[in-house]
Order: structure tokens, then C-alpha cells, then sequence
């Protein structure tokens, strides 16, 4: 479990980043960033890029910031730091919340945001929650930057928007602060390990009314998803018990998740039916609380 | 054989009363290196101009070899070698194997004419690194012709199923049907039979560091000394000098100490063949060091894969009277240590029941899966684990509480004979349940599971009464055949005890280097106990093969035991020794002496006294003090040997005692299953084992911790899974699933301690008691809290897929 040989540079800037993409694109170079889920893939070779371009030392992609209404996260902000940030607890609790599934401590430590959604892990958090937030990924590339919303960056699994050589610069997250409930839930078979489902949910409320509702799942399909037809169910709801049955089931009828070892189609769709229910009434309980 | 002829079981010993050392938990003498990093092991180990070796590994399951061409890689940047199948045969002779047929099941480090499993080694290469040996692997070109792969163990069987070897003629390396007492008459005598079938699936122990050898072979004396952290006892080594094809006299292995084994290290020989292998074309030493891939997959240590068919038969009331068990074991593409797996099931087959006969079917079926191994338990964890599903099964088929029908059923005298012919030393079943029952608020967790049904919650106890086997000896691994070719008798562990001139004392052990147990803390203690010094004082050593006295190292849970009869025996030499020095010293007669608080004195005279370091240092330096006959020095050896074993009777009705030294627990697990996604989750765990006299508490309860959270594993996470085409799916922990310390609850534990009457203190070995019960106790626990929905899991691991499987079908059959 060694990988193959590779160059390596480790620049400053995100220009002389994308000009030694440019320069060793024969070499299908890649970019690291936390290196948690790309260096295990190059042990295992089934990564194995001539030219790893290391942005480690690329200061401007560590921002960790709040604009007027957007919180603003450098692509190579190391997971833990997020999860330590209280002004991302009080933009996106969400975020922290499903930060707190990611893995364990040392591995956040390193990890970054960035690197998880542009690694694309069908089964990851992050990318499940950057589309319930309605998350807008900035890019840089040969071509200029460009602003991705979320639901249209993720194509596949491990397959994003991004064009060769370009690279994802930062993550810009609409600040909710004081609005509604949120709840990340997942499923995992072992502490840490991968999920076989994961559910975010923001739901606003007015006057015990649902006003809003943005619910998404993680490891149910090649993308996360959005549980469009549960959003439909609760809006304009009290959403009582009887109402999220029906959500619940409105959004587990739209799944059909691939199985594997660790579940059969039948399994993943009975927990993601639980994860909805636990999502949904997590994140209604703390709109509730909110008012 | 009958009663009557049974030889004579050993004299019953009188056990010293007023214990200093062995029962106190004293911090461990191993702590201090590992916890400094300083432990020593493989991977730190480097020697001058040493290489590495990487094995390429088949893909296929099962595949001819049409051709190998190695140019390219020998031809890469710091390759010194590559050495296919064919050539790793010429350089070699097969590996030690205790199997059936070796002959006809022939075990090489390396594929020759086929492969049989995915990640049987093909060839090596040795470079200057392991980066560059695996970038070399890369350009290996293997020609295969794919075979029809054999997956299934009892398809395996069926008539024109391929062979996974030509040359057995069938996929059935071994199948023997054993009748113990009246079966026949004791199933017509019974009121009910209670029937199921159940599945045991593969998983193996999965320690830190992997199987690895450093190999030096010495061109200019035929010298090989080889470094591993396997393999390190001494009573089987000539075989591997064999397989090297030099004088056994020539090889020295080196123990090292193991991150781990659980079993899986035990007597590891290709590793350290491969690096010898390779040594010895190279001239130069060479490290093999299996990555995680080639442990999971090519360790040759998966643990037990059964099927089984059981009978048990029962009167109304609860009572057992006799049991039939069919089982199909699935030992993978070879079968290195035959059958030894089920000889650990009959020899604690009835559990602590009162069950007059058994009969015992066993097929061990050859597929093409990494072979089976050794895994903490040794198949009497699956033994344990279908009985107290079957008796489980019967106290719900017959209405019966689920303590009462054990206790009921409990052997109270002893020592008693089961059927097989094993014998139980001791026990006290009824203090071991009466105090878990305790321990574990039982009735309180009944009265919480009434509640918690009513909220439509499932709640699960898991109470499980079970046996715990220890100090195994040779016979389990021939009584299998009528005429076996290695009935072999000897199983000893050996100690040095030296007392130097200062009155310092440094005990040599032969085997059982560092494995994550305490051997050097149950010898310190022991020492301690036997010359009242401190433990932390005794200095201990681990010799080389090569000048070692006899040991078969650790197996069985018979460490313990073994090192203290050979304490003992060292440490009545050394005192005989001394005690007639001191009469010289004292001018008394040693007849006369006592031994008293670290010294000999004069019976009634306490102020004619010399305490150990005076005498010692007489006996090293003052030769002329003593009589002509005196030797000088303080040095003792003692090899203990296996303390209680009788042969088979020749028709193998009676196997004879061979695992006399029988521990007992009681484990209740109190679980919840979430029925939406088959999640288990522990609300309380209480286990009490009763080992005999305890040497060190807090140690076994180590090991109850350790085993118990291995046994949550087999129970509800792990498995080596084959796919129909028998691939891998599980070659890394993204798929192999290990329980963390999130999944695994705080145990409660109690100690009961009914001492053997056999051995040293009367201690028994406690090693693998945790994983011999823990996934009984879940298994029952879950069908305990599934029960309302008439669902009972029968396969392990119960994954939430399966859990959700067997709820959707209850649900459908209804």
C-alpha cells in the first residue's frame, strides 16, 4: 500500500497553482488539500496522478470570513477549524452539526472543507449540506473563475462541474442566522466510518406554519439529493406527526439506492426513512424552539 | 473406554493460602516500554543493507498460471530479485502443515500451477524499498486461465463441483461422524427435539501490526537468524527449517513483540519463509512486512465459517438429553491446522449442561477463500455460541424462563467426565450466574423491557451461560483419525530462573514473546510470590530458538498455567539448591531450614537466617564454602509439561482428557434494536468469568474487555466477505468493519474464582473468555428483543441489513 511515484509542488498562490496544472496536465496532475481520501487512493492505487499540487501553502484559500449575508470559507480551511468557528456556529449550525459526523478528530484536523465537496464522495456530508444551504462554489481555472450553485456542481460520484485544471477556491454560504431550525442525522454502521445515509434539514416556520423547508440526503444516489417531494409535503403545514409520515414516505418513495455489502436497496431505503423522520422532526423541534 | 478404565486423573494439589503476589492487580511490567513507544517492533527494526520484499497477489479466485514474465520488473530501478511460484518451489519445500492430507492439499509460500484464492502470493520482488518492490509488481506480467470458482462450503461438496485441489478429488478434506454415549437411546427417551439451522460467517482477529519477518541468512556460515513477531516457541521450528531445506540446527528465530495477535500470529510461518526465501538469494537481509491488503486478505488466519444442522433433545421440563450436531465447515483453499478447531468445540461441547451423548458430524469443506487460522476461541466460540442459541430456542418453544432451564441443567459435580471424554476440573455455575444475575440488574431489566414494549420499543437481554476452555493439549489435533501420523504428545512451556550474585532474579521465557497479553507480569507475580520479592524487581528475557528449552507458546489460553508450573518447577530447584547451601552456611541440617519472607531460617530459630542474596552470592563467588559437588552459580530450568492428558480410546468413542482446565462465565448484554434501521445499541453489558485463582485481576479483566468488544465485532460488524465470483469485498477497514470504543459499552465485570485442583494456585487460563460468550449473549439478546415480532436472527454477523431482511419477512409471512 505505497503509491506509485509522482512530482510534487507545493506553490503560494492560486495563479502558480493553476499554471503548474496547466504545464503538467499530461501528467494527470491533481490537487491536494487535506489528502484524507486522495492519499489513501494513491496508497491503494487506485489514484495515481504524476503531479500532486499541494495547496497547503496557498494562503488565500484559508478565509474563514462573514460578509453581509454570506458566510465565506476558503476552500483549504481545515474541517476542525470550521467546526470550532463561532461565527460559522451562529451562520450555518448545520455545517457544525454534520462536521461532527465527519470521520474523527484527527482526520477533521486535516481535512478540509473544500477538498470534501470537490472529492464528491456520494456518501459524504458536506456535499449533502452545501445543497441544502444552497451553497455557491467559487472556482478558478484557465478560463477565469466562475460561481457554481451547489445543485449544479455535483454530477457523479467523485465527479464534480469542475474542468480540468480548475480548481475549487471557496465556499459561499447564505448566513441564517436566527431563521428556523436545522438538523443534520446520519447513519453509519460505525462511529466515524462512512454513511449509508445522511439527511440535513433547515426548516423555517411562522406561526406554527412551515414556511420553508430544504431537506437533502446524502449516500441514497450517485449525487446528494434533495427530498423535493417531502419539502412539498410540510410547506404550508403544521407539520404534526401524521404530516411528516407523509413527507417522510413522499421522499422515501423518490429513492431507489444502490446496494451493496453493507445494504440492500430495501435496507438504505428503511434508514433513510428513519434518517428523514429524525432530520425532519430535529430540525422542526429546534424552529419551534427558536420562536 | 469406559469409567473404569480411566487412567487415574493427576494427584489433587493443596494451594498455598495467604497469597502475596498472585491475585493483586499490579501495574503491568510491560507498560512502561510500549506506552514510551520503546517496545521494539518489527517496523522499527532495521539492520544494515536490509531490502524489502512485496508479494503480488492473485486477482482471480481460482485460476490456472499459463505463464509469468518478470523481465520488466527485474529490470526496474532497486529491484535485486524477483522469484516466481515456480522458482519459490524449487527454493523451498512446502510450508508446515498439520492438515489431513498435505500431500494432496500441498501449502506453498507462493503459488505454483494455480491459484486459489484472491491474494494468494504469485511472486516476490526484493528492493531496495517497499515503494520501488511494489512499483516492480506493477510490471509482473501473469498470464492466467480463469477456473470456476468455489464459494458456497456446502456446494463445495456437491458432486462435480470444481476442485480447488486435483489431487484430493473432492472438496471434503476431512468428514467424520463421532457418537459420545447413548445418542440414539436418548432421543427416543426424550419429550421434544428442538431443531435449527444456523451460520457462522468468517471473520478473523485484525491486529495493529501485521504479520512480519526480518530474515539474515549468513552465506559464510549457513547461519539463518530471522526477527519475527510469529512463530516464537521453539517445539515445532524444525518443521520451517524444513520448508527452508536447511539443519534445523542452523536456524535461530528471534522473538519480537507483536502488536496483536488474538490468535493470528500463532505459528505465522510464511512471512518469515518469504523473507528467508529471499534472504538467501540475495545475500543480504530482507524485511517482509505484510501491509493491511495482504493481512486481510493472504494471513491464512480467517477464523471458523460454519454451517450448521443441530438436534437437541429435551424432556418438557427443561432437561437436556442428548444433542446431534451436523456441521460444514468452511476452511478455505487449505487446511493447515486440520480439524484442531472442533476438537476446541467437543472438548466443552455440552457446555456446563448435564447433556448425556452427543453426536458430532464434521465436514471441513476446501473453497477458494484465504484458509482458515487461528482466532481467539479456536472454534469453541461457535460451539458455545449454537448451543445457547439451541437452548435459547428451547426455553421459548417450551415456555421455560431463561435462567431457570440453564440452571436446571447445570453440572454441579466434579470433576466431571462429558461425553467426549473431556474433563471439567471444577466449577461453581450457580455462584457464577447468582452473581451476574446481580451484577446486571436482571430483574430490573425485565421490568424496563415490559415498559419499553408498551412504547413500542425493543429491548433485548441476552443471557448466556458458557464454558471456557484452557490449556489445550496435543491430542485434539490427531483424535481425528484412526491411524494419525503425528499422534503427538508433548505440549510444554519452559522458564529459567537465574539468581544472581546480588540476589537478583531474571526469568528466561522460550516463547510467548510480547503479544498484548502479560506474560511478563503473570511471571514476575508468580516469581514474586514464590521468593517474596517485588515483581517490578524480576528482570525478564526472551530467548532465541536456538539455545531455547521446549515451549509452545501462546494458544489456547494456556499461557499462565504453563509458565507457572514451570516457575514452580525452577523455582523448587533453585530452593533445593539454596536450602542446602544454607545448611552449609549455617552449619544446620537443611532438613532443619524454612523458608521464610525471602530467605532460609532455622525452624524455631528465626535469628540463624540467610536471606536469598547471601546465599546467592556464596554460591557464585565462594566456591570453596561448599562441598565438591556444589556447582557454583544459581540457575535453574524447569520444562513443565502438560499437567493432566490421557490418550483416546482406539475406537474414539472416549477422545481422553485434553482440555481439563475448565473456566465459566456468564455474559448479559441488555440491547435495544431500532427495527427502522436494524441499529443495535447497548444499554448494559455485564459479564463474571470464574478462570480459577486469579494471578492478576485487573489482566483479566483486561482480557474480558477486549475479547467481549471482539465478540461485539464477530456479532454485529465483522466479516470477510467472498462474492459469488469470489472476490474480496472487505480487503480494508472501509469495508471490514471494526467495532470502535463508541460501539463498545462499559462492561461491568465480576470474578468468581473456584480454584483447579490441578494446577499451580489452581489458576486457569482466561485469555479468550470474552469472545467465547460475547456473540452468544448478543445473538440471544437480539432475538430477545426481536421475539414480539416473531423474528429470530440465526446467522452472524446480525448486520442491519440482515436484521432488516428478517424483519421485512416476518412482516410479509404474516
Amino acid at each position: 500500500m505505497k503509491p506509485p511515484p509522482f512530482r510534487y509542488a507545493a506553490p503560494t498562490s492560486v495563479e502558480e497553482v493553476l499554471d503548474l496544472l496547466a504545464a503538467n496536465a499530461d501528467a494527470e496532475p491533481r490537487v491536494l488539500a487535506g489528502g484524507q481520501s486522495l492519499v489513501p487512493l494513491m496508497n491503494f492505487r487506485l489514484a495515481q496522478p504524476g503531479f500532486l499540487v499541494d495547496l497547503r501553502l496557498v494562503e488565500a484559500l484559508t478565509t474563514l470570513r462573514t460578509e453581509r449575508d454570506v458566510l465565506v470559507i476558503g476552500a483549504m480551511v481545515r474541517q476542525s477549524a470550521v467546526e470550532r468557528s463561532p461565527e460559522v456556529a451562529l451562520a450555518a449550525p448545520l455545517l457544525v452539526e454534520a462536521l461532527g459526523y465527519v470521520a474523527h478528530p484527527p482526520i477533521r484536523n486535516s481535512g478540509t472543507v473544500g477538498g470534501s465537496l470537490a472529492h464528491a464522495d456520494p456518501s459524504a456530508e458536506l456535499p449533502a449540506v452545501a445543497l441544502a444551504l444552497d451553497a455557491e462554489l467559487l472556482t478558478a481555472g484557465p478560463s477565469g473563475t466562475r460561481t457554481i450553485p451547489a445543485a449544479e456542481f455535483f454530477r457523479g460520484p467523485f465527479t464534480t462541474a469542475l474542468e480540468p485544471g480548475e480548481i475549487l477556491t471557496e465556499v459561499r454560504i447564505p448566513r441564517r442566522e436566527g431563521v428556523g431550525g436545522y438538523a443534520f442525522v446520519e447513519f453509519a454502521r460505525t462511529h466515524g466510518n462512512f454513511a449509508l445515509v445522511g439527511v440535513a434539514a433547515v426548516i423555517e416556520m411562522e406561526k406554527d406554519i412551515v414556511t420553508g423547508a430544504s431537506i437533502t440526503l446524502s449516500g441514497v444516489a450517485s449525487t446528494p439529493v434533495r427530498a423535493a417531494a417531502a419539502e412539498r409535503a410540510l410547506a404550508g403545514t403544521s407539520a404534526d406527526a401524521a404530516t411528516i409520515e407523509v413527507a417522510v414516505d413522499a421522499a422515501a418513495d423518490e429513492l431507489s439506492p444502490a446496494g451493496d455489502l453493507h445494504g440492500s436497496t430495501a435496507t438504505r431505503t428503511d434508514i433513510a426513512r428513519s434518517c428523514l423522520r429524525g432530520g425532519i422532526q430535529l430540525a422542526l423541534s429546534r424552529a419551534q424552539d427558536r420562536r | 473406554m469406559t469409567t473404569a478404565s480411566r487412567p487415574a486423573p493427576p494427584p489433587i494439589r493443596t494451594h498455598k493460602d495467604g497469597r502475596n503476589w498472585v491475585g493483586k492487580s499490579i501495574r503491568r511490567l510491560e507498560d512502561p516500554k510500549f506506552l514510551r513507544g520503546r517496545g521494539g517492533y518489527i517496523g522499527d527494526m532495521t539492520l544494515p543493507g536490509m531490502l524489502h520484499v512485496a508479494v503480488l497477489s492473485s486477482p482471480y479466485a481460482h485460476a490456472r498460471i499459463t505463464g509469468i514474465n518478470t523481465d520488466a520488473a527485474l529490470a526496474a530501478p532497486g529491484v535485486h530479485a524477483v522469484i516466481t511460484g515456480a522458482q519459490a518451489a524449487e527454493l523451498t519445500d512446502p510450508l508446515p502443515d498439520f492438515g489431513p492430507n498435505p500431500a494432496a492439499h500441498t501449502w506453498r509460500c507462493l503459488a505454483v500451477e494455480k491459484v486459489r484464492y484472491v491474494g494468494e502470493g504469485v511472486a516476490v520482488v526484493v528492493a531496495d524499498s517497499r515503494y520501488l518492490a511494489e512499483d516492480a509488481l506493477a510490471l509482473i506480467d501473469v498470464e492466467y486461465e480463469p477456473l470456476p470458482p468455489v464459494v458456497d462450503p456446502e456446494r463445495a461438496l456437491d458432486e462435480g463441483a470444481p476442485l480447488v485441489h486435483e489431487d484430493l478429488g473432492s472438496n471434503c478434506a476431512y468428514e467424520r461422524t463421532f457418537q459420545f454415549g447413548e445418542v440414539d437411546r436418548d432421543f427416543a427417551d426424550a419429550d421434544v427435539v428442538i431443531t435449527d439451522r444456523l451460520r457462522w460467517r468468517r471473520s478473523g482477529g485484525q491486529p495493529l501490526e501485521t504479520v512480519g519477518a526480518i530474515a539474515d541468512f549468513e552465506v559464510a556460515t549457513g547461519q539463518l537468524t530471522v526477527h519475527t513477531n510469529s512463530l516464537s516457541f521453539t517445539s515445532y521450528l524444525f518443521m520451517v527449517a524444513g520448508t527452508l531445506k536447511i539443519p534445523a540446527n542452523k536456524l535461530d528465530i528471534r522473538p519480537m513483540p507483536a502488536g496483536g495477535s488474538f490468535g493470528s500470529k500463532l505459528f505465522a510461518t510464511k512471512p518469515a519463509v518469504i523473507a528467508a526465501m529471499c534472504s538467501r538469494a540475495v545475500g543480504r537481509p530482507v524485511v517482509y512486512l505484510e501491509d493491511r491488503i495482504d493481512n486481510i486478505s493472504n494471513c491464512d488466519h480467517h477464523g471458523s465459517d460454519r454451517v450448521y444442522d443441530v438436534q437437541l433433545a429435551l424432556m418438557r421440563d427443561g432437561t437436556m438429553r442428548s444433542i446431534k450436531i451436523d456441521t460444514v465447515d468452511d476452511y478455505g483453499a487449505y487446511i493447515q491446522f486440520g480439524v484442531g478447531h472442533h476438537g476446541n468445540a467437543l472438548a466443552q461441547v455440552v457446555g456446563p449442561y448435564r447433556i448425556a451423548s452427543v453426536e458430532y458430524r464434521v465436514r471441513a469443506a476446501l473453497t477458494n477463500k484465504n484458509q482458515q487460522g487461528a482466532y481467539r476461541g479456536f472454534g469453541s466460540e461457535v460451539n458455545n455460541w449454537m448451543l445457547e442459541q439451541m437452548v435459547d430456542k428451547a426455553a421459548r418453544e417450551l415456555g421455560l424462563d431463561p435462567v431457570e432451564i440453564r440452571r436446571h441443567n447445570f453440572i454441579r459435580d466434579f470433576p466431571y467426565f462429558i461425553p467426549t471424554g473431556n474433563v471439567y476440573d471444577s466449577g461453581d455455575y450457580d455462584g457464577v450466574l447468582d452473581k451476574a444475575l446481580k451484577l446486571a440488574e436482571y430483574d430490573h431489566w425485565r421490568a424496563e423491557q415490559v415498559k419499553a414494549r408498551e412504547e413500542g420499543r425493543y429491548i433485548g437481554i441476552g443471557l448466556i451461560t458458557a464454558q471456557e476452555r484452557s490449556v489445550f493439549s496435543a491430542t485434539e489435533f490427531w483424535f481425528w483419525f484412526d491411524t494419525p501420523g503425528a499422534p503427538v504428545t508433548s505440549m510444554p512451556e519452559s522458564v529459567t530462573l537465574k539468581v544472581d550474585a546480588t540476589g537478583g532474579i531474571t526469568a528466561t521465557l522460550y516463547s510467548c514473546a510480547f503479544w498484548g497479553n502479560s506474560p511478563e507480569t503473570m511471571v514476575a507475580q508468580l516469581v514474586a510470590e514464590e521468593f517474596d520479592c517485588d515483581p517490578h524487581d524480576v528482570s525478564i528475557v526472551y530467548q532465541g530458538s536456538k539455545n531455547g528449552l521446549p515451549a509452545t507458546g501462546p494458544g489456547g489460553s494456556r499461557t499462565t498455567v504453563m509458565l507457572a508450573g514451570a516457575v514452580e518447577g525452577a523455582t523448587a530447584k533453585i530452593k533445593a539448591k539454596a536450602r542446602r547451601a544454607t545448611g552449609y552456611m549455617l552449619e544446620a541440617n537443611p532438613d532443619d531450614l524454612e523458608w521464610v519472607d525471602g530467605g532460609y531460617q532455622v525452624k524455631g530459630s528465626p535469628e540463624a537466617r540467610k536471606t536469598l542474596a547471601e546465599i546467592a552470592v556464596m554460591l557464585h563467588l565462594f566456591k570453596h564454602s561448599f562441598p565438591e559437588d556444589m556447582e557454583s552459580g544459581l540457575e535453574e530450568s524447569k520444562v513443565f509439561d502438560h499437567p493432566y492428558t490421557t490418550m483416546p480410546s482406539a475406537d474414539r468413542k472416549d477422545l481422553g482428557v485434553f482440555y481439563p482446565f475448565m473456566g465459566h462465565a456468564c455474559h448479559v448484554p441488555v440491547i435495544e434494536v431500532d427495527i427502522e434501521t436494524g441499529q443495535v445499541s447497548f444499554l448494559s453489558y455485564a459479564a463474571v468469568h470464574d478462570c480459577g485463582t486469579l494471578v492478576n485481576p485487573r489482566s483479566l479483566a483486561g482480557h474480558i474487555v477486549g475479547g467481549t468488544a471482539q465478540g461485539i465485532g464477530t456479532a454485529l460488524y465483522e466479516e470477510f466477505v467472498y462474492d459469488e465470483e469470489g472476490q474480496l469485498l472487505t480487503s480494508s477497514y472501509l469495508d471490514y468493519l471494526i467495532p470502535t470504543a463508541i460501539e463498545v459499552p462499559e462492561l461491568k465485570i465480576g470474578h468468581h474464582e473456584t480454584p483447579s485442583p490441578w494446577t499451580p494456585h489452581g489458576i486457569k487460563g482466561g485469555g479468550e473468555g470474552g469472545r467465547m460468550m460475547a456473540p452468544a449473549a448478543i445473538n440471544v439478546a437480539v432475538n430477545d428483543a426481536l421475539a414480539p415480532l416473531g423474528v429470530r436472527l440465526t446467522e452472524l454477523p446480525m448486520t442491519p441489513d440482515r436484521i432488516l431482511a428478517a424483519i421485512r419477512a416476518a412482516r410479509e409471512s404474516r
